[in-house]
């Protein structure tokens, strides 16, 4: 089954960490993506440019219509999403755990549609 | 083995498929290294079909797959040399000539025990199920990395490792690659194999059908794997009735979705559109596979079942695909069926399939309390076929406030897109039905 995951962030997280802080981070984000990639699970790993780069596209004319945004009512916004294919919830699960910062902040985990009727 | 065609008039596709395991075969039996000598397998594959559209196929497509295969195992292995331990080195060594394929009068039944060693080992009980499925449609089926990787919609690198992982997992258990030797565990065995056949047959998609070299049906495979298999076991009552349960399923498949590609439920089907020749030849399987059953049981104690749960699933197939419509459909029969199924192999879908099975034979108000025997368990209570069940008895019931409901929630809890369309549509139905 496929899952995707959603991590958070806001502004103020990001500026909270320290400057020597932040390469162990990565490194450690680094090591659940070779990890999970390693295992045939992991097909994306994704992190969002921040939100002042994001847009909104509408269909005007026949052309796109662009505007910028979107503009959050919260501070929070997606920061990374990564897709998932593994034998079930309960392994979805114990792989969002085993996100760096799973201790800290909820990892969202949404099961995705699949087109076969047969599959439970 | 049956007499194979002329290779002039056989898709090159085909019969690269159908030689892949014999190929991975014969290196086994001499090299052992099962992730190695698969590896070598895959890329003869592929430099076949690359060069025979090219440059024809060989007179012994065979003999040049396994030397194509050797050489390439020869080369790896001399690239690891200083690794290697002494044994390997005696099997590099062996000569090539007694890779070729063997003379016309060797004995078949040396294959026959390769390519089933071969299919037991995929179905190793280390791997998860995923790995199973993708390790024989791999090995035994022959299909392509990027094959199996649209089948699935993942990325071609992504399947890449996950039979990477399971040949790797497969090498660092202790499990040896071969038939088990006592019974029980070969039991075990078969019954791991025909349930990842069983699991690759489900996995076909029902509406698209796209070029199949780019994204194969699956279900068109499980039946060739599933043939395949009882050529190799022709005396076993449950291999018999995978493949009937297989044919009586896929024989409604022209009926099973709507020209919009809406999901079309059983009582709705347009049973015309069934494949009777499919259907024939199920219930022949399924009706020799039950005798054999029968036979089997004339030797064991009193109490031990010797009808299988595919035999039983083959039967109440059968009793569907036999009968002209809903209404005249043997219900009791299948109410048996499920009955025995249920003491056999319980599993939650079947379970709910008995309901509606109650509910046909005693009337929706029974089938409801059979079902409210199955939501006191927790396991299955939120399970979104539940719900749909509970929604169908109550509109059986006429209690359509409460079934659109009931197909509203199951419709939130769906996780595949056709059931989701087709619960919704159904609670759009019931809800019209209150109104009315």
């Amino acid at each position: 089954m496929k899952y995707l995951m959603l991590i958070y962030g806001n502004q103020e997280k990001w500026d909270s960490l320290l400057g020597e802080e932040w390469p162990q981070e990565i490194a450690k984000q680094d090591a659940f993506n070779r990890k999970y990639a390693g295992t045939g699970e992991l097909i994306g790993a994704y992190g969002l440019a921040d939100a002042v780069n994001a847009r909104l596209v509408r269909r005007q004319d026949g052309a796109p219509a662009v505007t910028d945004g979107p503009y959050l009512e919260t501070k929070e916004y997606i920061a990374s999403f990564y897709l998932v294919d593994c034998e079930n919830a309960e392994r979805a699960e114990q792989i969002a755990a085993d996100m760096p910062w799973a201790d800290q902040e909820p990892v969202e985990v949404w099961p995705i549609m699949h087109e076969s009727p047969t599959n439970p | 083995m049956p007499e194979p065609r002329m290779t002039a008039d056989r898709d090159p596709g085909d019969l690269l498929r159908e030689l892949a395991p014999q190929v991975l075969g014969a290196l086994l039996r001499r090299f052992g290294h099962f992730d190695l000598c698969e590896d070598a397998t895959q890329e003869a594959l592929l430099a076949a079909a690359l060069q025979w559209p090219r440059d024809g196929t060989p007179d012994n497509p065979r003999g040049w797959l396994i030397t194509v295969a050797a050489r390439r195992l020869m080369d790896a292995a001399r690239s690891e040399q200083s690794r290697r331990r002494r044994e390997d080195q005696v099997a590099v060594a062996t000569p090539q000539s007694e890779l070729l394929s063997p003379a016309a009068d060797a004995d078949p039944g040396q294959d026959q025990d390769d390519s089933l060693t071969l299919l037991f080992g995929c179905c190793h009980p280390a791997l998860s199920a995923s790995s199973q499925i993708a390790l024989t449609l791999r090995a035994v089926g022959g299909l392509t990395t990027a094959q199996i990787a649209a089948a699935f919609l993942v990325p071609e690198a992504t399947m890449a490792q996950r039979i990477s992982r399971a040949k790797q997992a497969i090498k660092a258990s202790d499990v040896p690659l071969s038939v088990p030797a006592s019974e029980a565990e070969r039991g075990d065995r078969l019954r791991a194999v025909l349930h990842v056949l069983y699991l690759i047959f489900n996995e076909g998609y029902a509406a698209t059908h796209g070029d199949q070299l780019t994204r194969p049906d699956l279900s068109g495979e499980a039946i060739r794997l599933a043939r395949w298999l009882r050529q190799l076991l022709p005396d076993d009552p449950e291999v018999a009735a995978l493949l009937a349960l297989m044919l009586l399923t896929e024989a409604r498949r022209p009926a099973r979705t709507s020209p919009g590609g809406e999901l079309v439920p059983l009582a709705e089907q347009d049973r015309g559109r069934w494949d009777q020749a499919l259907i024939t030849e199920g219930v022949a399987l399924v009706t020799g596979a039950l005798a054999a059953g029968g036979k089997a049981a004339g030797g064991k104690a009193a109490g031990e079942n010797a009808v299988g749960p595919y035999q039983l699933q083959a039967a109440i197939a059968a009793v569907h695909d036999e009968a002209k419509d809903v209404d005249t459909t043997d219900w009791p029969q299948i109410l048996a069926l499920y009955d025995l199924l249920d003491r056999v192999a319980p599993n939650p879908v079947s379970s709910l399939s008995r309901v509606v099975a109650v509910a046909r034979v005693h009337g929706p108000a029974a089938g409801l309390d059979a079902l409210a025997e199955l939501e006191s368990d927790r396991r299955v209570a939120g399970y979104h076929r539940l719900l749909a069940t509970r929604a169908h008895l109550l509109g059986l019931a006429g209690q359509h406030g409460p079934a659109a409901s009931a197909y509203r929630e199951a419709a939130r809890r769906a996780t595949s897109v056709p059931e989701r369309r087709y619960l919704s549509r159904m609670a759009a139905q019931q809800a019209a039905e209150a109104a009315g």
